[in-house]
């Protein structure tokens, strides 16, 4: 049976939109959790972590909930900017950002928070504000970490299921990424389609951490 | 002048107890921080650099309030006129020595870069990242850097610590030379009694966060016996000097005859007053 590469590629261009997305969020946040003395941020911290301990389904029925046509958020979503959450690449893009938030978070504020607070402090006395200081001398001192949150957000959003199943569907070229091809062919017993895509996406998958590990290897050396 | 009236409760050998300092320095002097480890001599750094809050207190720098703390004001590290080295140097990895210095410098003065740079002795290693210096390299490369926005303030912190004997004179010439050229009003915290002896017109001794003794260098100086066997000889080949130590002093010179003095020779001192510009 002839192999369909569009859950393949729905797959990567879910996993990269979304690593991109979560880079330019991600990124000021560690920066924020690994700096403030904010009295808030547990409350913060515990709620990027959420999607660690609990359950895809869980996640992703709530997310069902919340962007449904007929909740509050997702009527207003549909009248005022046409976007419908559920059952849509847009509504995945959404909610594989929530889930791999802390993936992309975690590494980055662990890496800005091992650095030396002497660099910080000299940058100050130095007349430098908060922000720059940070842009032009913590960040770029957080490669292996910024490669880290990188990777995992990637890998972890190439292999995401039970949430894709449950915002998203089965829609062919819209939601029916590789994960979900993989248990729709088992279904139907085409075990050879199966095999494919799963070769595949683990073939993609360790070229890509390859890849990565390589160049973070020299980066760090 | 620059006035300093603080308070501030900090965790002590004996305990917590209030670190409580009241210093006046004069515009133009290298005072010297000494005193045992724990003591608060690099908190009072740090309080006068901002990156502490003491309870109570006020710092004034020619006229200039940094911090008033029964006026609620306290500027930021940012807005303080120093130059701050610390132990560690905190020189930033992923810049060349060149980058670190220009990090801070103004745009419009290169000449001053060139400058500070030839006399802390770095042309030859301003493309070298800082992991390829050695401690005393990463140190000078520190002190350019703090005084590259010509502070009113240059607060060092232990800057000889980790470095060799060779070193540490070398850094200490080129700290002295700079502070005579620039007359940076400087603070120095340090362990090591040659360091005090070299550079310092004043030594505060500090202890258990309070100032234990206070002595200018005539005072030191008046005390110093006249004559002292040398105990050790070294030729500095970087800054082309002869330096001579006895077990209180350090003197440098660049006159040839020296090289016919040996280990044991009484070395006659003279107690005259200083001259640093002569």
């Amino acid at each position: 049976m002839p192999i369909d590469w569009e859950p393949i590629w729905l797959t990567l261009r879910l996993a990269s939109v979304t690593t991109i997305l979560l880079l330019l969020i991600g990124v000021p946040l560690a920066g924020w959790l690994a700096l403030s003395r904010f009295r808030l941020k547990p409350v913060v911290e515990a709620l990027i972590s959420l999607p660690l301990v609990l359950p895809p389904s869980v996640v992703g029925f709530y997310l069902l909930l919340t962007f449904s046509p007929t909740s509050w958020l997702g009527a207003w979503l549909l009248k005022t900017v046409d976007i419908q959450l559920v059952f849509s690449f847009e509504g995945l893009v959404v909610a594989s950002l929530l889930y791999s938030l802390p993936f992309m978070v975690h590494p980055i504020q662990a890496g800005l928070e091992n650095l030396p607070v002497s660099w910080r402090e000299a940058a100050y006395t130095l007349g430098q504000s908060p922000t720059r200081t940070f842009w032009r001398v913590l960040l770029p001192n957080c490669k292996p970490a910024l490669l880290t949150g990188i990777v995992l957000t990637f890998a972890h959003t190439i292999g995401e299921f039970g949430l894709v199943l449950m915002i998203g569907g089965n829609l062919p070229g819209q939601t029916r990424v590789a994960s979900i091809a993989i248990y729709d062919e088992v279904e139907q017993l085409h075990f050879e389609t199966a095999h494919a895509y799963a070769a595949l996406l683990l073939g993609v998958s360790f070229a890509i951490l390859l890849l990565v590990y390589a160049i973070n290897k020299r980066v760090t050396v | 002048m620059i006035h300093l009236d603080v308070v501030m409760p900090r965790l002590f050998t004996e305990g917590t107890r209030d670190l409580q300092v009241r210093l006046d320095i004069q515009t133009g002097t290298l005072t010297a921080l000494i005193g045992p480890s724990g003591s608060g001599k690099t908190t009072l750094l740090r309080l006068l650099a901002g990156l502490e809050n003491p309870s109570k207190g006020r710092i004034t720098v020619n006229e200039e309030v940094w911090l008033d703390k029964s006026n609620r004001v306290n500027l930021p590290p940012q807005q303080r006129s120093i130059g701050f080295v610390f132990q560690d140097t905190a020189l930033f990895p992923n810049m060349t020595v060149l980058e670190n210095i220009q990090f801070a410098a103004r745009k419009d003065q290169p000449d001053f870069l060139q400058e500070l740079i030839s006399a802390t002795g770095l042309n030859a290693f301003v493309n070298t990242r800082p992991a390829a210096l050695s401690g005393g390299q990463r140190q000078r490369v520190a002190l350019a850097r703090a005084l590259v926005r010509q502070p009113k303030l240059l607060l060092l912190d232990e800057p000889f610590a980790a470095l060799d004997s060779t070193s540490s004179q070398q850094l200490r010439q080129v700290l002295l030379e700079l502070h005579t050229r620039w007359g940076t009003t400087t603070l120095l915290v340090s362990h090591h009694a040659a360091d005090v002896k070299a550079l310092a017109d004043r030594v505060v001794q500090l202890m258990q966060g309070r100032i234990q003794s206070d002595s200018l260098r005539d005072e030191r100086l008046s005390t110093t016996p006249v004559a002292e066997p040398i105990t050790r000889i070294t030729y500095d080949e970087v800054l082309s000097l002869w330096v001579i130590e006895t077990a209180t002093t350090q003197i440098r010179s660049a006159n040839p005859a020296w090289e016919q003095w040996k280990v044991g020779d009484l070395l006659q001192l003279s107690a005259r007053k200083p001259d640093r510009n002569g």
